[in-house]
């Protein structure tokens, strides 16, 4: 009891412990202890406090972890600009909290904080020693005094400015009435912006008009007063340098550092924090820099913008720094404390003295308001001048019709229109020729004289500069079209082969020569083409050429059925009409021509077709074609699969030489190529060949002659040339009769290799034939210049002048019926009729249709070959009835026909009508011809004759 | 040789399908069909003047028509470069045949209306199958120069006639054309029923007759108009008159041997052309255009025969 008396109890008695209850565990471990967060999980603690705990369970964030950010839009949920990011953003909660990287809580803004609280925020602790320590003083603690005097954070000036009665937001200066405040900001907005667009010195002289427009409404109070707009007043800074107005020269300072203007900072590396800092003004905080752009593994990047500057380099162990200072310090000398001096010296310049020119007058350029606002008269003349080529042109149509005409050397027709024409005149000259008058006319052009009414040239003043310009173009003209000049002048303009002037001139003879014949053209390049021209490439120029002058001649040839010129038309009207009614009277004219009707068509009218429808399709190949399209005439050119011959083929006939084969002398006398005549496909004709029996004499002499030397076969070249001069010319005049006796020869000359029949012997057949396209054209030259083989004496003559004379027969011929149908045959239809397919090449028309007047037994034995072969005969039979009713054929085109062979056609109409089956079974109503004039009874009576002949 | 009796006006048939442009009667001359600028063909009954059937399908003016032998079909040739072939019940197009490349002028049937032929502006002379569905031209003839006006033909011969003042006979059997050169534009052409002659009407105001076989003149008739206008012309069932238009409203019957004007038949008094004529197959009965109206003549008496 003593003892507790003597005791002193503080404090609340434990309770007492129950037996029974059982003692608590033992007190966890510090080492056992868990730190859990407040979501019951498990977190580091200690030293792991401070690191981004990477989120769940040290994923981030989410179940996914890390997952990049998908970018998603649709219709209805359009993507939202991502957000400016902030590094909360990247933070986890317990960044956030307490004891994160940047904790949240409330707590009181910077104006209201106290200081050492503010200070802690922002880590800095710079006052702190000045601040007197706490319990350090009499009074414990803090000190009243502190708690008193609150740190102003406000500026100097601005308290001045406060006391001055100016509140923040409002401008600085005297008050002013609403219409003068209104007038200031619109002139502080108006100046703003021009300061912002075009810099200090575009500022124009301010315009009054828009203050005093306002003045009417507000003149009521003006009692009342405003502060004035608070606005950056414009700074005008002095001009330090030379350079021109508002140019400032390219910026020294590296692209990335911000701030440009700040020459102290000029070389420095990229600023990372400047512009953190900027940015921390406005609020908005953006984490950037070099941490972030850099991975752990990549080494650092140089600025790769930044200018190299021997001041980097300038390692000059003397440092620079103390010496600055101390002038700083003899500067501030003059400078009350707290200031410091303006170091850019600016305010000390003198600004230069720019001599302005007198009549200088200041003026932007740039004022006018609205691209529709009149412009500046100046500007505007300048403008003007600068652009009145536009307006004007180049001066061409600036002449009116008198200056043109003079300048073209036309007549002037104003003074007596109805004065006849002078004779003088050079364009009325009738007698001169076109050509003529058309260079009188380019004369009087490029004289750029007037030729007045008495034929004078007149010189002015103007036509001597148009004059020189004129011949100035004209030899420029000249230059240019100096190729086309002599085109103009002889065959026309079409200039294909301009390339090769070679070519060029070798077609325009081709054209001036209108040949049609295949072997002609042939012969005739042959004498023009250089020996060196390949054989193909003589064989494609005769296409082309071909090909050139029927393109050339695009309404003579391709659409002369088509259109009629209306000259023409006019021509004849009028020519008709000055006929008197006597002249006119009708002359009917007949003219027949073979004609094949479809075979379609034939079993429609129910006719068996004419010839067993072996006939040849007349000529008009192309124009049976149902639809017409310019391609159509572009196709048929050079290369259409029809007559398109590969160049493989030729060199590996011509591999193959045959010597043995004999060569007429009018030929060349190489005869490897000869024999190797692509042109010439083993046709279907050969059958009929192998048949071929020498019968007539001529025909045994060659077979004679067969293997003899050709010095030895001038007989039969003589007889051969000698005997059938009038007949063969009665027989078919429109053929060539030398063609005819060259492929004559050639077909006997080349009977032997044809008697044995073998796929050989075609070849060889083929062999004998005349050289015709290619080859004509290599061998002729040669032959003109060299006749290897030299020809018998007499034989050279004979051969050499029948050939000429019948050329040229020939020739004239042609020229007499140039408009024949023959003449204007196509090349293709030259070639013949359609092959069969498996027949690429083409085969030869010239020859067989020679070949075919070998022989009127030949011709028989071709008529009944005939009918029962296919394709290739079609084209035998055609050529065989040409050459039976020659007359009749040649001439069925045109009207104007050759009206030499009067007996020969009649020969060949009855032999027509002998074709004929009997037409009209039915018997005709007798035709009322006993009272019909006699003439027609007559006809009647033929009829009737003939009528009963074919019954 | 029968008397020639004048022709008088059996009936006036106004055809309400603009101007006529062509009148023909069917194979057996009951029926006849006009042509319309309308784009229209009608079907009439020429002597009731009922309106039957009137076709249309044509895009542009109709210039020709011919009926089939059977007097089932017509093909009908227009200045939409197309021929179309009807059927007469349905009043439907069965085909369609395009190749011309200018309006087509005249279409004809051959003798059992398996083939058909048609000429045009663009020079071109075509047959065509009617039998098989084929659409293009079994084949085209091009020698002429200038427009086809008519296409005839018989048994075996095609005869075209063109403006290039020829007629042009494509025969068949022989597999020959005969090119017959009248100097003169012809705008018709008509076989006589014998078909040994042919007659042409030609630009130069004279009918000619021509002889197929030899191709010689046999006359001229003279004393219609015709202008620059196409006249059509045709000879009578008889053989022996000879009938044209003329400018002038007037239709002119000549005598085919005498070649004088056997009738002058005023159609109208105030003007318009008689351009287009048909005569019937059997009878002594014509047809002929004027403007909108198309007119039926014929010789009294066989009428009343007929009609008894």
């Amino acid at each position: 009891m003593d003892e507790e008396e003597h005791l002193h109890r503080f404090g609340t008695p434990l309770q007492p412990l129950e037996k029974d209850v059982v003692p608590a565990k033992k007190p966890v471990g510090i080492e056992d202890q868990i730190v859990k967060d407040e979501n019951g999980k498990r977190r580091f603690h200690g030293a792991f406090t401070g690191g981004f705990s990477a989120g769940f369970w040290n994923t981030v964030g989410s179940l996914e972890g890390w997952t990049p950010q998908t970018f998603k839009s649709s219709r209805a949920e359009k993507a939202t600009p991502r957000a400016q990011l902030k590094p909360e953003d990247f933070m986890d909660n317990e960044d956030l909290g307490e004891f994160g990287i940047a904790p949240q809580g409330i707590r009181t803004r910077d104006e209201f904080a106290k200081e050492d609280e503010q200070e802690q925020r922002s880590g800095q602790r710079r006052r702190k020693l000045m601040q007197p320590e706490l319990g350090v003083g009499p009074i414990p603690g803090v000190p009243v005094l502190e708690q008193l005097l609150r740190p102003v954070r406000d500026k100097v000036a601005v308290r001045i400015l406060k006391s001055m009665g100016w509140k923040p937001g409002q401008g600085v200066g005297p008050r002013q009435t609403r219409k003068e405040k209104r007038q200031a900001t619109a002139r502080n907005t108006r100046e703003q912006y021009l300061l912002d667009h075009y810099g200090a010195e575009g500022l124009p002289e301010q315009t009054e008009s828009n203050g005093e427009d306002s003045n009417s409404e507000e003149e009521d109070d003006e009692d009342i007063t405003f502060a004035p707009d608070d606005f950056e007043p414009i700074f005008y800074t002095p001009k330090e340098n030379r350079f021109g107005m508002s140019y400032s020269g390219l910026s020294r300072d590296p692209i990335l550092s911000k701030s440009s203007s700040s020459s102290a900072k000029a070389m420095q590396h990229i600023n990372l924090f400047g512009q953190l800092e900027e940015q921390a003004k406005n609020k908005q905080l953006s984490i950037r820099g070099q941490a972030f752009g850099v991975g752990a593994f990549e080494e650092e990047d140089e600025d790769i913008y930044a200018r190299d500057d021997m001041t980097r380099y300038d390692f000059s162990l003397a440092d620079k720094k103390p010496k600055q200072k101390k002038q700083q310090h003899v500067q501030q000398r003059h400078v009350i404390d707290g200031f410091s001096e303006d170091k850019s010296g600016a305010a000390l310049q003198k600004p230069y003295a720019i001599d302005l020119p007198r009549d200088f007058q200041a003026r932007n350029w740039l004022q006018r308001k609205s691209r529709f606002a009149p412009m500046d008269k100046e500007r505007a003349k300048k403008l003007e001048t600068a652009t009145e080529y536009k307006r004007s042109g180049l001066g061409r149509h600036d002449f009116n019709p008198d200056q043109r005409a003079q300048l073209l050397g036309e007549e002037k027709k104003e003074e007596k229109p109805n004065e006849e024409q002078p004779k003088r005149n050079p364009f009325k000259d009738r007698g001169k020729s076109l050509l003529d008058r058309i260079n009188a006319r380019t004369e009087g052009f490029t004289k750029g004289g007037i030729i007045t009414e008495s034929g004078e040239e007149k010189q002015t003043e103007l036509t001597k500069e148009v004059k020189e310009s004129n011949a100035a173009i004209q030899e420029k003209a000249a230059l240019k079209t100096k190729d086309l000049a002599p085109a103009t002048s002889s065959s026309g303009a079409f200039k294909p082969f301009l390339a090769d002037e070679a070519k060029q001139l070798r077609y325009e003879k081709y054209v001036a020569s209108k040949l049609t014949d295949d072997t002609e053209i042939t012969e005739l390049l042959a004498s023009m083409q250089p020996v060196t021209l390949s054989l193909w490439d003589r064989e494609m120029e005769k296409k082309e050429f071909i090909q050139a002058a029927k393109i050339y001649r695009p309404l003579d040839g391709l659409m002369n059925d088509r259109f009629i010129s209306e000259g023409n038309v006019q021509a004849e009207k009028v020519k008709e009409q000055q006929k008197t009614p006597e002249e006119r009277k009708i002359v009917m004219e007949r003219i027949k021509t073979m004609w094949k009707p479809a075979s379609l068509l034939c079993k429609r009218y129910n006719i068996a077709e004419p010839f067993g429808g072996a006939m040849l399709e007349p000529e008009k190949e192309l124009k049976t074609k149902p639809k017409i399209s310019v391609f159509d005439y572009l196709e048929t050119s050079i290369n259409t699969k029809a007559n398109f011959q590969t160049p493989s083929i030729i060199p590996k006939h011509i591999e193959k030489p045959k010597p043995k084969v004999v060569e007429p002398p009018a030929l060349p006398p190489a005869p490897p190529p000869v024999t190797n005549d692509p042109e010439k496909p083993p046709s279907k004709e050969e059958p009929f060949k192998f048949t071929f029996v020498p019968k007539t004499p001529l025909e045994q002499a060659v077979d004679e002659s067969r293997d003899k030397p050709i010095s030895e076969k001038v007989d039969l070249f003589k007889c051969i040339f000698d005997d059938s001069d009038e007949e063969e010319t009665v027989d078919q005049p429109p053929e060539d009769p030398a063609q005819d006796k060259l492929a004559a020869l050639q077909v006997a000359l080349g009977l032997p290799s044809m008697s044995t029949a073998s796929a050989a012997a075609h070849n060889v057949l083929r062999n004998t034939s005349p050289p015709r396209g290619i080859f004509a054209a290599l061998f002729k030259p040669k032959e003109e210049q060299a006749p290897k083989e030299p020809p018998p004496p007499k034989f050279a003559p004979i051969e050499g002048n029948k050939l000429k004379i019948a050329y040229k027969s020939r020739e004239e011929r042609l020229r007499n019926d140039k408009e024949l149908a023959m003449a204007e045959v196509p090349p293709e239809d030259i070639y013949g009729p359609k092959l069969p397919e498996a027949f690429p090449q083409k085969p030869v028309a010239p020859e067989d249709r020679t070949e075919a007047s070998i022989d009127a037994k030949l011709q028989q034995l071709w008529h009944e070959h005939a009918p029962k072969k296919r394709k290739v005969e079609k084209w035998v039979e055609k050529k065989s009835i040409s050459s039976s009713e020659d007359s009749d054929d040649s001439s069925s085109a045109d009207s104007s026909s050759s009206d030499s062979s009067g007996g020969k056609a009649k020969r060949s109409s009855k032999l027509k009508k002998s074709h004929k089956s009997s037409s009209s079974k039915k018997s005709k109503k007798s035709k009322l011809k006993s009272k019909k004039k006699s003439k027609k009874a007559e006809k009647s009576k033929h009829k009737s004759k003939k009528k009963k002949s074919k019954h | 040789m029968p008397e020639f009796e004048n022709f008088n006006l059996k009936t006036t048939i106004d055809c309400k399908q603009g101007a006529v442009r062509a009148v023909r009667y069917n194979v057996d001359g009951s029926y006849c069909l006009s042509c319309g600028s309308d784009k229209k063909i009608k079907l009439w009954n020429p002597v009731s003047g009922i309106l039957l059937k009137t076709y249309g399908g044509h895009a542009d003016e109709v210039t020709d028509a011919a009926g089939s032998c059977d007097s089932s079909y017509i093909v009908s040739a227009s200045l939409d470069k197309s021929i179309i072939y009807w059927d007469v019940s349905t009043g439907a197009p069965v085909r369609r045949l395009r190749g011309h490349a200018g309006g087509v002028r005249c279409v004809c049937f051959n003798e059992d209306s398996s083939v058909a032929i048609s000429g045009g502006r663009d020079n071109a002379v075509m047959c065509w199958d009617i039998r098989t569905r084929r659409l293009d031209p079994v084949q085209v003839m091009k020698e002429a120069r200038d427009c086809i006006t008519t296409v005839a033909t018989n048994e075996n011969r095609i005869y075209a006639a063109s403006l290039d003042g020829c007629v042009r006979t494509y025969d068949i059997r022989v597999g020959e054309l005969t090119c017959d050169k009248v100097g003169e534009p012809i705008t018709y052409l008509a076989q006589t029923r014998d078909e040994q002659c042919l007659v042409a009407g030609c630009q130069d105001s004279v009918v000619r007759l021509l002889d197929c076989e030899t191709g010689g003149l046999l006359s001229e008739y003279k004393g219609h108009c015709g202008d620059d206008y196409h006249i059509e012309c045709g000879i009578l069932a008889n053989d022996a008159h000879i009938v044209t238009g003329s400018s002038n409203g007037d239709a002119f019957v000549y005598d085919l041997l005498e070649t004088k004007v056997l009738q002058r038949i005023r159609i109208s008094d105030n003007g318009g052309v008689v351009h287009s004529l048909a005569t019937h197959p059997k009878r002594q009965e014509m047809l002929f255009a004027r403007r909108r109206d198309m007119y039926v003549f014929s010789t009294d008496l066989e009428i009343e025969e007929e009609q008894l």
